[in-house]
């Protein structure tokens, strides 16, 4: 067991190290809102559609799922965003 | 159970008073949400059958959204089982996001342990009516936990990271005084400590590709469980989690295919409980305190098939196991397979066929585990 646990600690940060990428930074920053919420969301539940709530809505969900999901600022913020502009 | 809500409250008032001493005019937003199902099982038991309308619950949430950087978040439970109508406080917590990188989280929550209790539970996120084994009622892993948690999601180099760093009262041994048959358990929603040392736990979570389609999460629990006061007090534990999930359109299958699973352990430090036999006399005996559980689950939604009725449909199959010390008096090795065939009628909401076999030995009655089980449950979100 002792074994297992060090070696899956050692597999994922040197899998993360080398998933780390300048290119692969300049692809995930380049987002957009849309894309970002086609992809993130059904991770856990089905995707809801922009006319399913209105602004202030999305605004409470937006915080609520940043925490929850832990999303990072930038990609909740342009995901509500799009929604917004969208619903 | 008034020991957290009264202090939530409180809290409740404080930080509305806060808000609105901003010059700007109240910003506070108020969100009522929640989800409930109801269904019908029929069971057969090593052959016995019974059918019955079961399972109506309902979880009122209240989101308060007080500013930008200030939230809180409730949940009840109420369900109707056995005749009964019984509600439980799922979790009350503020949450305050420091900067882009940190959010605080107290009170009640649900914790990080692996991510099927934090975020596959609710009944229109779970695509089967029952949770895996190893959850839940008589579960080996934490659902909630009552304390302060940091989290928060960062991108580095391309790669997303998400973690979560918490401390609770934490879970506390059932010794077996009161209930010889269950010592050695675990019982982990403690609005009280039973000794000063509180639990620390965490997850790190990592998506290795640019779409976000998979996650593997990493997470802990360790905790002095131990009455302070007794034999016990000694007596730690230590609990791993590791998850995967892997969500993702694919072109040539037409449709989202979702796979989930999660692994659970938890080991507690030996220690010499005491079986009381039927005449009245008292062994000592002890067991290697180590349990196990483990699913994985595999769905597919032809999302994008050219008939309404098939971009609806979504089918769905999970494996899960238990195993739990032996030599305890809740020692167990099951395994279950559940089906299921779901219509979603929203995004939302759903229609959930499922069939549910469980094989294997121990439980509560401490003979064979042989059982099918036939659900229909409607599970909507509002
Ligand atoms: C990591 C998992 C996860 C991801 C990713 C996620 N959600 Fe959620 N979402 C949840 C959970 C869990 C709930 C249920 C909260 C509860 O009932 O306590 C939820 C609930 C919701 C709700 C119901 C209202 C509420 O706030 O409870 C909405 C709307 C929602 N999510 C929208 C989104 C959107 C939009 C996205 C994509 C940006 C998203 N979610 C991504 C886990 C997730």
């Amino acid at each position: 067991m002792k074994t297992f646990k060090i070696v899956s600690i050692i597999g994922f940060i040197g899998f993360a190290t080398i998933s780390c990428s300048p290119e692969r930074a300049t692809i995930v920053q380049g987002k957009s809102g849309v894309q970002l919420w086609s992809e993130t969301c059904m991770r856990c539940h089905n995707t809801p559609s922009p006319a399913d709530f209105n602004d202030a809505d999305w605004s409470t969900i937006e915080m609520h799922m940043r925490v929850r999901a832990n999303l990072t600022a930038d990609e909740s913020k342009k995901i509500f965003d799009f929604l917004r502009s969208a619903n | 159970m008034k020991r957290i809500i009264l202090p939530l409250i409180a809290m409740f008032f404080v930080s509305n008073l806060v808000a609105q001493q901003d010059s700007k005019p109240s910003k506070t937003q108020f969100m009522i949400r929640g989800y409930g199902s109801a269904g019908f099982q029929a069971l057969n038991d090593e052959g016995e059958k019974e059918s019955s309308f079961n399972n109506g619950t309902f979880a009122p949430i209240i989101l308060f959204k007080f500013s930008d950087k200030f939230m809180f978040e409730t949940e009840m439970e109420f369900a109707y089982e056995n005749g009964e109508l019984e509600t439980a406080l799922e979790y009350a917590n503020a949450m305050y996001t420091v900067n882009k990188y940190i959010t605080i989280r107290a009170g009640k929550f649900l914790l990080p342990y692996g991510t099927f209790m934090e975020r596959l539970h609710p009944s229109w996120i779970n695509k089967l009516s029952s949770v895996p084994l190893g959850f839940g009622h008589d579960g080996i892993a934490p659902s909630s936990g009552v304390g302060v948690e940091l989290r928060g999601a960062f991108i580095l180099n391309g790669s997303r990271f998400n973690y979560a760093l918490y401390s609770t009262n934490g879970p506390t041994l059932n010794d077996g005084n009161d209930e010889p048959e269950e010592a050695g358990i675990l019982h982990f929603d403690n609005y009280e400590d039973n000794n000063k040392n509180k639990s620390v736990g965490g997850r790190i979570g990592f998506l290795p590709f640019t779409d976000s389609s998979t996650e593997v999460g990493f997470s802990f629990l360790n905790a002095k469980v131990g009455d302070k006061d007794s034999n016990y007090k000694d007596v730690s534990s230590n609990l791993i989690a590791y998850d995967f999930s892997f969500v993702k359109k694919v072109n040539s299958l037409g449709g989202i295919i979702d796979i989930k699973a999660q692994y659970n352990t938890s080991v507690t430090d030996d220690a010499i409980y005491i079986e009381v036999h039927e005449d009245g006399d008292e062994e000592e005996y002890t067991f290697e305190n180590s349990s196990d559980s483990f699913y994985a689950q595999l769905s597919y939604k032809p999302t994008m098939s050219a008939s309404n009725f098939l971009k609806n449909i979504e089918l769905v199959g999970r494996y899960s196991e238990l195993n739990t010390p032996e030599g305890a008096e809740w020692e167990s090795n099951v395994n279950q397979t559940a089906f299921g065939v779901n219509y979603w009628l929203s995004w939302r909401s759903a229609i959930k066929v499922n069939y549910q076999i469980a094989d294997g030995t121990g439980g509560h009655g401490g003979g064979r585990i042989d059982n099918k089980i036939f659900t229909i449950q409607w599970a909507f979100g509002i």
